[in-house]
Protein backbone atom coordinates (compact mmCIF):
# COMPACT_ATOMS: atom_id res chain seq x y z
CA UNK A 1 0.00 0.00 0.00
CA UNK A 2 1.77 3.12 0.85
CA UNK A 3 4.70 3.81 -0.68
CA UNK A 4 7.69 5.84 0.77
CA UNK A 5 10.73 5.06 2.47
CA UNK A 6 10.89 1.80 4.11
CA UNK A 7 11.30 1.10 7.89
CA UNK A 8 14.96 0.82 8.25
CA UNK A 9 15.04 4.17 6.65
CA UNK A 10 13.01 5.51 8.71
CA UNK A 11 14.78 4.04 12.21
CA UNK A 12 18.24 5.22 10.45
CA UNK A 13 16.51 8.87 10.37
CA UNK A 14 15.33 8.10 13.76
CA UNK A 15 18.71 7.04 15.16
CA UNK A 16 19.72 10.87 13.48
CA UNK A 17 16.92 12.26 15.86
CA UNK A 18 14.36 13.05 12.86
CA UNK A 19 10.97 13.76 14.42
CA UNK A 20 9.36 13.46 11.06
CA UNK A 21 10.44 9.92 10.32
CA UNK A 22 9.80 8.87 13.76
CA UNK A 23 5.75 10.26 12.95
CA UNK A 24 5.65 8.54 10.02
CA UNK A 25 6.96 5.07 12.32
CA UNK A 26 4.49 5.90 14.96
CA UNK A 27 1.43 6.34 12.31
CA UNK A 28 2.75 3.08 10.12
CA UNK A 29 2.53 0.80 13.04
CA UNK A 30 0.82 2.19 16.15
CA UNK A 31 -2.15 0.75 14.66
CA UNK A 32 -1.64 -2.92 14.25
CA UNK A 33 0.35 -2.89 17.57
CA UNK A 34 -2.17 -1.45 19.26
CA UNK A 35 -5.03 -4.06 17.84
CA UNK A 36 -2.76 -6.91 19.08
CA UNK A 37 -1.66 -5.55 22.38
CA UNK A 38 -5.71 -4.65 22.84
CA UNK A 39 -6.26 -8.69 22.25
CA UNK A 40 -4.06 -9.95 25.00
CA UNK A 41 -5.50 -6.76 27.36
CA UNK A 42 -8.80 -5.55 28.28
CA UNK A 43 -7.68 -2.45 29.43
CA UNK A 44 -7.56 0.34 26.38
CA UNK A 45 -5.09 2.87 28.74
CA UNK A 46 -2.91 -0.02 29.52
CA UNK A 47 -2.66 -0.66 25.65
CA UNK A 48 -2.12 3.51 25.22
CA UNK A 49 0.64 3.16 27.82
CA UNK A 50 2.16 0.21 26.21
CA UNK A 51 1.96 1.58 22.90
CA UNK A 52 3.95 4.77 24.48
CA UNK A 53 6.47 2.95 25.73
CA UNK A 54 7.33 0.89 22.90
CA UNK A 55 7.76 4.16 20.68
CA UNK A 56 9.60 6.24 23.17
CA UNK A 57 11.95 2.74 23.79
CA UNK A 58 12.59 3.09 19.94
CA UNK A 59 13.86 6.61 20.26
CA UNK A 60 15.53 6.37 22.84
CA UNK A 61 17.43 3.47 20.99
CA UNK A 62 16.43 2.79 17.58
CA UNK A 63 20.13 1.15 17.21
CA UNK A 64 18.35 -1.95 19.19
CA UNK A 65 17.51 -3.26 15.75
CA UNK A 66 20.15 -5.03 14.62
CA UNK A 67 18.86 -5.53 11.32
CA UNK A 68 17.79 -9.17 11.36
CA UNK A 69 14.62 -10.25 10.04
CA UNK A 70 11.45 -7.28 10.26
CA UNK A 71 10.77 -4.18 12.08
CA UNK A 72 7.66 -5.02 12.50
CA UNK A 73 8.88 -8.25 14.57
CA UNK A 74 11.15 -6.16 16.56
CA UNK A 75 8.72 -4.00 17.41
CA UNK A 76 6.28 -6.51 18.55
CA UNK A 77 8.88 -8.22 20.87
CA UNK A 78 9.05 -4.05 22.31
CA UNK A 79 5.40 -4.29 22.75
CA UNK A 80 4.48 -6.95 24.62
CA UNK A 81 7.05 -6.47 27.03
CA UNK A 82 6.40 -2.75 27.55
CA UNK A 83 2.66 -4.01 28.09
CA UNK A 84 3.94 -6.79 30.52
CA UNK A 85 6.02 -4.24 32.26
CA UNK A 86 2.99 -1.91 32.63
CA UNK A 87 0.58 -4.79 33.86
CA UNK A 88 3.32 -5.84 36.66
CA UNK A 89 3.11 -1.93 37.72
CA UNK A 90 -0.24 -1.54 37.70
CA UNK A 91 -1.21 -4.84 38.95
CA UNK A 92 -4.23 -6.00 39.15
CA UNK A 93 -5.96 -5.71 36.00
CA UNK A 94 -7.32 -8.88 34.71
CA UNK A 95 -5.70 -9.60 30.75
CA UNK A 96 -7.64 -11.08 28.32
CA UNK A 97 -7.89 -14.78 28.59
CA UNK A 98 -10.28 -15.87 25.49
CA UNK A 99 -12.04 -14.04 22.67
CA UNK A 100 -15.11 -12.72 23.49
CA UNK A 101 -15.66 -16.43 24.31
CA UNK A 102 -17.46 -17.15 20.90
CA UNK A 103 -17.17 -20.95 18.95
CA UNK A 104 -15.83 -20.90 15.51
CA UNK A 105 -18.70 -21.42 13.27
CA UNK A 106 -19.06 -24.59 11.42
CA UNK A 107 -17.16 -23.47 8.38
CA UNK A 108 -14.38 -21.79 10.20
CA UNK A 109 -13.78 -25.34 11.77
CA UNK A 110 -13.84 -26.50 8.08
CA UNK A 111 -11.17 -24.24 7.26
CA UNK A 112 -8.95 -24.52 9.77
CA UNK A 113 -8.90 -28.27 9.67
CA UNK A 114 -7.93 -27.48 6.08
CA UNK A 115 -5.52 -24.73 6.66
CA UNK A 116 -4.10 -26.66 9.94
CA UNK A 117 -5.53 -29.77 9.53
CA UNK A 118 -5.57 -31.38 13.42
CA UNK A 119 -3.80 -28.79 15.36
CA UNK A 120 -6.57 -26.45 14.71
CA UNK A 121 -9.00 -28.56 16.48
CA UNK A 122 -7.00 -29.46 19.56
CA UNK A 123 -6.35 -26.38 20.12
CA UNK A 124 -9.65 -25.19 20.06
CA UNK A 125 -10.53 -28.16 22.42
CA UNK A 126 -7.86 -26.63 24.99
CA UNK A 127 -9.59 -24.45 28.15
CA UNK A 128 -9.54 -21.09 28.03
CA UNK A 129 -6.57 -20.66 30.44
CA UNK A 130 -4.78 -22.88 28.61
CA UNK A 131 -4.96 -21.50 25.20
CA UNK A 132 -4.01 -18.36 26.79
CA UNK A 133 -0.48 -20.03 28.16
CA UNK A 134 0.06 -21.11 24.91
CA UNK A 135 -0.45 -17.98 22.97
CA UNK A 136 1.69 -16.40 25.61
CA UNK A 137 4.43 -18.74 25.77
CA UNK A 138 4.41 -20.46 22.13
CA UNK A 139 3.48 -17.35 20.04
CA UNK A 140 4.64 -14.66 21.38
CA UNK A 141 7.98 -16.23 22.85
CA UNK A 142 7.54 -14.77 26.56
CA UNK A 143 9.22 -16.26 28.94
CA UNK A 144 7.65 -18.08 32.05
CA UNK A 145 7.73 -15.07 34.35
CA UNK A 146 6.57 -12.51 31.93
CA UNK A 147 3.56 -14.76 30.91
CA UNK A 148 2.69 -14.97 34.63
CA UNK A 149 2.57 -11.15 34.86
CA UNK A 150 0.29 -10.71 31.43
CA UNK A 151 -1.92 -13.03 32.74
CA UNK A 152 -1.72 -12.16 36.71
CA UNK A 153 -1.35 -15.84 37.38
CA UNK A 154 2.06 -17.20 39.68
CA UNK A 155 4.95 -18.63 37.50
CA UNK A 156 4.44 -21.78 38.57
CA UNK A 157 0.79 -21.58 37.10
CA UNK A 158 1.98 -20.96 33.40
CA UNK A 159 4.74 -23.84 33.61
CA UNK A 160 1.84 -26.55 35.01
CA UNK A 161 -0.82 -25.46 32.26
CA UNK A 162 1.54 -25.42 29.42
CA UNK A 163 2.64 -28.90 30.43
CA UNK A 164 -0.31 -30.17 30.63
CA UNK A 165 -1.37 -28.53 27.42
CA UNK A 166 1.24 -30.20 26.00
CA UNK A 167 0.32 -33.12 27.09
CA UNK A 168 -3.25 -32.49 25.49
CA UNK A 169 -2.06 -31.46 22.04
CA UNK A 170 0.16 -34.38 22.14
CA UNK A 171 -2.23 -36.58 22.99
CA UNK A 172 -5.04 -34.99 20.57
CA UNK A 173 -2.51 -35.37 17.44
CA UNK A 174 -2.19 -38.97 18.10
CA UNK A 175 -5.76 -39.74 18.77
CA UNK A 176 -6.36 -38.06 15.06
CA UNK A 177 -9.38 -35.66 14.44
CA UNK A 178 -12.74 -37.29 16.18
CA UNK B 1 6.08 -12.13 -0.05
CA UNK B 2 3.55 -14.32 -1.24
CA UNK B 3 1.09 -13.57 -2.78
CA UNK B 4 -1.35 -14.44 0.28
CA UNK B 5 -3.28 -12.31 2.39
CA UNK B 6 -5.68 -11.49 4.99
CA UNK B 7 -9.01 -11.38 3.38
CA UNK B 8 -11.83 -8.64 5.01
CA UNK B 9 -13.83 -11.15 6.67
CA UNK B 10 -10.51 -12.49 8.58
CA UNK B 11 -9.92 -8.99 9.34
CA UNK B 12 -13.01 -8.05 11.13
CA UNK B 13 -12.58 -11.22 13.21
CA UNK B 14 -8.85 -10.46 14.12
CA UNK B 15 -9.62 -6.84 14.98
CA UNK B 16 -13.05 -7.98 16.62
CA UNK B 17 -11.31 -11.19 18.59
CA UNK B 18 -13.90 -13.55 17.30
CA UNK B 19 -11.22 -15.86 15.60
CA UNK B 20 -10.09 -18.92 16.80
CA UNK B 21 -6.73 -19.62 18.41
CA UNK B 22 -5.21 -20.55 15.31
CA UNK B 23 -6.56 -18.50 13.08
CA UNK B 24 -5.45 -15.06 15.36
CA UNK B 25 -1.79 -16.81 15.36
CA UNK B 26 -1.75 -17.04 12.05
CA UNK B 27 -2.73 -13.94 11.09
CA UNK B 28 -0.60 -12.56 13.61
CA UNK B 29 2.21 -14.68 11.88
CA UNK B 30 1.45 -12.61 8.57
CA UNK B 31 1.07 -9.31 9.83
CA UNK B 32 4.79 -9.47 11.03
CA UNK B 33 5.71 -9.74 7.45
CA UNK B 34 2.97 -7.77 5.47
CA UNK B 35 3.25 -3.88 5.45
CA UNK B 36 0.27 -3.63 3.64
CA UNK B 37 -2.19 -6.23 5.85
CA UNK B 38 -0.28 -4.04 8.76
CA UNK B 39 -1.67 -0.83 7.40
CA UNK B 40 -5.38 -2.33 6.73
CA UNK B 41 -5.60 -3.73 10.14
CA UNK B 42 -3.82 -0.24 11.38
CA UNK B 43 -6.86 1.49 9.38
CA UNK B 44 -9.53 -0.76 10.76
CA UNK B 45 -8.30 -0.04 14.52
CA UNK B 46 -8.45 3.82 14.30
CA UNK B 47 -11.95 4.33 12.44
CA UNK B 48 -13.43 7.51 14.31
CA UNK B 49 -15.44 6.80 17.04
CA UNK B 50 -14.70 3.24 17.99
CA UNK B 51 -10.82 3.15 17.52
CA UNK B 52 -8.71 1.07 19.56
CA UNK B 53 -7.17 3.87 21.31
CA UNK B 54 -6.72 7.68 20.94
CA UNK B 55 -3.62 7.29 18.44
CA UNK B 56 -3.40 11.36 18.46
CA UNK B 57 -3.47 11.80 22.23
CA UNK B 58 -0.94 8.93 22.02
CA UNK B 59 1.60 10.58 19.85
CA UNK B 60 1.44 13.49 21.50
CA UNK B 61 2.13 11.65 25.18
CA UNK B 62 5.34 9.79 23.24
CA UNK B 63 6.62 13.04 21.52
CA UNK B 64 6.57 14.97 24.78
CA UNK B 65 8.35 12.05 26.35
CA UNK B 66 11.04 12.00 23.94
CA UNK B 67 10.95 15.64 23.89
CA UNK B 68 11.58 16.03 27.88
CA UNK B 69 15.52 15.60 28.59
CA UNK B 70 16.56 11.99 30.19
CA UNK B 71 16.39 12.10 33.52
CA UNK B 72 19.93 10.90 34.99
CA UNK B 73 21.06 7.89 35.98
CA UNK B 74 20.91 9.31 39.57
CA UNK B 75 17.52 10.66 39.21
CA UNK B 76 16.50 7.71 38.14
CA UNK B 77 17.77 6.16 40.96
CA UNK B 78 15.78 8.07 43.33
CA UNK B 79 12.73 7.43 41.65
CA UNK B 80 13.34 3.43 41.73
CA UNK B 81 13.57 4.59 45.53
CA UNK B 82 10.21 5.57 45.54
CA UNK B 83 10.36 9.28 45.48
CA UNK B 84 7.94 11.47 43.45
CA UNK B 85 9.66 12.60 39.71
CA UNK B 86 9.02 16.06 40.89
CA UNK B 87 11.54 15.84 44.29
CA UNK B 88 13.79 13.43 42.59
CA UNK B 89 14.88 16.53 40.00
CA UNK B 90 14.76 18.89 42.67
CA UNK B 91 17.37 16.86 44.86
CA UNK B 92 19.14 15.38 41.39
CA UNK B 93 19.91 19.04 40.29
CA UNK B 94 22.22 19.80 43.54
CA UNK B 95 25.72 20.84 42.35
CA UNK B 96 27.04 18.16 44.73
CA UNK B 97 25.76 15.43 42.07
CA UNK B 98 27.42 17.16 39.07
CA UNK B 99 30.75 14.77 38.12
CA UNK B 100 33.25 17.26 39.16
CA UNK B 101 32.19 17.45 42.99
CA UNK B 102 32.47 14.19 43.45
CA UNK B 103 35.20 13.16 41.54
CA UNK B 104 37.34 15.77 43.59
CA UNK B 105 36.18 14.24 46.79
CA UNK B 106 37.17 11.04 45.58
CA UNK B 107 40.81 12.02 44.29
CA UNK B 108 41.23 13.70 47.72
CA UNK B 109 40.06 10.65 49.47
CA UNK B 110 42.46 8.30 46.78
CA UNK B 111 45.27 9.55 48.11
CA UNK B 112 44.74 9.63 51.58
CA UNK B 113 43.74 6.06 51.79
CA UNK B 114 46.25 5.29 49.27
CA UNK B 115 49.10 6.96 51.97
CA UNK B 116 47.66 5.09 54.53
CA UNK B 117 47.84 1.81 52.59
CA UNK B 118 51.44 2.59 52.10
CA UNK B 119 51.77 1.97 55.72
CA UNK B 120 53.27 5.46 56.68
CA UNK B 121 51.62 6.75 59.70
CA UNK B 122 51.49 9.68 58.54
CA UNK B 123 49.32 8.69 55.82
CA UNK B 124 46.48 7.25 58.41
CA UNK B 125 46.95 10.66 59.78
CA UNK B 126 46.09 12.09 56.34
CA UNK B 127 43.11 9.78 55.76
CA UNK B 128 41.74 10.38 59.63
CA UNK B 129 41.82 14.23 58.79
CA UNK B 130 40.22 14.13 55.67
CA UNK B 131 37.45 11.54 55.51
CA UNK B 132 35.63 12.59 58.69
CA UNK B 133 35.27 15.93 56.75
CA UNK B 134 34.51 14.87 53.26
CA UNK B 135 30.48 13.90 53.54
CA UNK B 136 29.80 16.91 55.50
CA UNK B 137 31.60 19.57 52.72
CA UNK B 138 29.36 17.25 50.23
CA UNK B 139 26.66 17.69 52.15
CA UNK B 140 27.29 21.52 52.58
CA UNK B 141 27.78 21.95 48.26
CA UNK B 142 24.58 20.15 48.13
CA UNK B 143 22.79 22.77 49.23
CA UNK B 144 24.96 26.07 49.55
CA UNK B 145 22.58 28.61 47.60
CA UNK B 146 25.82 30.22 46.22
CA UNK B 147 27.24 26.20 45.16
CA UNK B 148 24.00 25.75 43.03
CA UNK B 149 22.62 28.70 41.27
CA UNK B 150 19.47 26.40 40.83
CA UNK B 151 18.36 26.60 44.35
CA UNK B 152 17.29 30.17 43.99
CA UNK B 153 14.26 29.29 42.23
CA UNK B 154 13.42 26.28 44.70
CA UNK B 155 13.78 28.47 47.62
CA UNK B 156 11.12 31.15 46.31
CA UNK B 157 9.02 28.30 45.81
CA UNK B 158 6.51 27.27 48.91
CA UNK B 159 8.66 23.66 49.04
CA UNK B 160 9.66 23.18 52.16
CA UNK B 161 13.27 23.77 52.63
CA UNK B 162 13.71 21.39 55.62
CA UNK B 163 12.10 18.93 53.53
CA UNK B 164 14.61 19.67 50.30
CA UNK B 165 17.68 19.93 52.61
CA UNK B 166 17.30 16.58 54.81
CA UNK B 167 15.99 14.88 51.00
CA UNK B 168 19.23 16.21 49.17
CA UNK B 169 21.52 15.31 52.74
CA UNK B 170 20.28 11.48 52.70
CA UNK B 171 21.07 11.61 48.94
CA UNK B 172 24.41 13.15 48.97
CA UNK B 173 25.80 10.49 51.97
CA UNK B 174 23.91 7.61 50.38
CA UNK B 175 26.32 8.85 47.47
CA UNK B 176 29.40 9.72 49.62
CA UNK B 177 29.43 7.21 52.42
CA UNK B 178 29.72 3.94 50.45
CA UNK B 179 32.97 5.55 48.79
CA UNK B 180 34.13 6.64 51.71
CA UNK B 181 33.56 3.14 53.52
CA UNK B 182 35.43 1.73 50.11
CA UNK B 183 38.64 3.61 49.99
CA UNK B 184 38.61 2.97 54.28
CA UNK B 185 38.90 -0.95 53.60
CA UNK B 186 42.17 0.19 51.95
CA UNK B 187 43.79 1.33 55.21
CA UNK B 188 45.00 -1.11 57.46
CA UNK B 189 43.81 -1.47 61.14
CA UNK B 190 40.61 -0.36 62.91
CA UNK B 191 41.25 3.42 61.73
CA UNK B 192 39.81 2.21 58.53
CA UNK B 193 36.04 2.77 59.91
CA UNK B 194 37.26 4.93 63.11
CA UNK B 195 36.05 8.19 61.15
CA UNK B 196 32.13 7.32 60.37
CA UNK B 197 30.87 8.56 63.81
CA UNK B 198 32.68 11.40 63.71
CA UNK B 199 31.73 12.26 59.77
CA UNK B 200 27.71 11.89 60.77
CA UNK B 201 28.78 14.10 63.90
CA UNK B 202 30.14 16.33 61.77
CA UNK B 203 26.80 16.58 58.69
CA UNK B 204 25.00 17.18 61.80
CA UNK B 205 26.64 20.36 62.85
CA UNK B 206 26.69 21.44 59.70
CA UNK B 207 23.37 21.15 59.39
CA UNK B 208 23.00 22.97 62.85
CA UNK B 209 25.26 25.50 62.29
CA UNK B 210 23.21 26.36 58.46
CA UNK B 211 20.45 27.71 60.50
CA UNK B 212 22.91 30.80 61.61
CA UNK B 213 25.52 30.73 58.76
CA UNK B 214 25.99 29.86 55.20
CA UNK B 215 26.10 25.82 54.73
CA UNK B 216 29.12 26.22 53.17
CA UNK B 217 31.16 28.43 55.80
CA UNK B 218 29.71 26.16 58.39
CA UNK B 219 31.47 22.51 57.07
CA UNK B 220 34.66 24.63 56.45
CA UNK B 221 35.10 26.27 59.92
CA UNK B 222 34.04 22.08 61.05
CA UNK B 223 36.67 20.93 58.89
CA UNK B 224 39.23 23.30 60.17
CA UNK B 225 38.07 22.76 63.66
CA UNK B 226 38.37 19.43 63.07
CA UNK B 227 42.36 19.35 61.07
CA UNK B 228 43.23 21.67 63.83
CA UNK B 229 42.20 18.17 66.74
CA UNK B 230 43.98 15.98 64.33
CA UNK B 231 47.32 18.66 64.09
CA UNK B 232 47.65 18.82 67.83
CA UNK B 233 46.81 14.74 68.85
CA UNK B 234 49.41 14.00 65.75
CA UNK B 235 51.97 16.53 66.79
CA UNK B 236 51.44 15.72 70.77
CA UNK B 237 52.78 12.54 69.02
CA UNK B 238 49.29 10.35 70.61
CA UNK B 239 48.95 7.52 68.46
CA UNK B 240 45.38 7.54 65.75
CA UNK B 241 44.20 5.05 68.57
CA UNK B 242 43.03 8.40 70.45
CA UNK B 243 40.20 9.41 68.16
CA UNK B 244 38.95 5.58 68.52
CA UNK B 245 38.60 5.01 71.63
CA UNK B 246 34.98 4.45 73.54
CA UNK B 247 34.97 7.61 74.95
CA UNK B 248 35.62 9.54 72.12
CA UNK B 249 33.58 7.60 69.62
CA UNK B 250 30.49 8.52 72.12
CA UNK B 251 31.15 12.23 72.66
CA UNK B 252 30.75 12.35 68.57
CA UNK B 253 27.58 10.59 68.62
CA UNK B 254 26.58 12.81 71.42
CA UNK B 255 27.49 15.88 68.99
CA UNK B 256 25.65 14.19 66.31
CA UNK B 257 22.18 13.94 68.66
CA UNK B 258 22.54 17.23 70.25
CA UNK B 259 23.50 19.30 66.42
CA UNK B 260 20.49 17.17 65.16
CA UNK B 261 18.01 18.12 68.00
CA UNK B 262 19.95 21.88 67.24
CA UNK B 263 18.79 21.60 63.26
CA UNK B 264 15.43 20.63 63.61
CA UNK B 265 14.51 23.31 66.69
CA UNK B 266 15.45 26.13 64.45
CA UNK B 267 15.02 24.21 61.17
CA UNK B 268 12.38 28.24 60.30
CA UNK B 269 15.74 29.83 60.50
CA UNK B 270 16.68 27.81 57.33
CA UNK B 271 15.07 30.13 55.25
CA UNK B 272 18.50 32.30 55.92
CA UNK B 273 19.25 29.98 53.01
CA UNK B 274 17.96 32.72 50.93
CA UNK B 275 21.14 34.37 50.45
CA UNK B 276 18.94 38.36 49.83
CA UNK B 277 17.21 38.21 52.80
Amino acid sequence: MDSGPGDEVLLLAVAERDMGAFRTLYERHAGWLAVRLARRCNDRDLVADAVQDTFVAVWQKPRGFRGDGDIAAWLWGIAIRRLVSRLRARGGVVAVLESAGVAPAAEDQVLLSVEYGDIGQALARLSPEMRAVIQAVVLDGLTAREAAHLLHVPVSSVKTRLYRARAHLRAALAEGPS
Amino acid sequence: MTGWHLDDDMLRRYAGRTDSLAEGASAEQHLLSCGPCRARVGAAASVTGRSVIDFAAVWDRTRDAVEVPRPSVFERLLRGAGLPAAEARLVAVASAFRGVWLAGVAAVLVFAALAAAFGHARGVWLFLSVAPVAPCLVVAAGYDPRMDPALEPELVTPYPVLRLVLLRTVAVLALALPAVLLFGLVVPGETAFAWLLPAVGFVAVVLAASTWVSPLRAAIAVSSAWLGVVWLLAARSGSPDAVLQGRAQAGFLALAAASFSIFLLRRRRLRQLRPWR
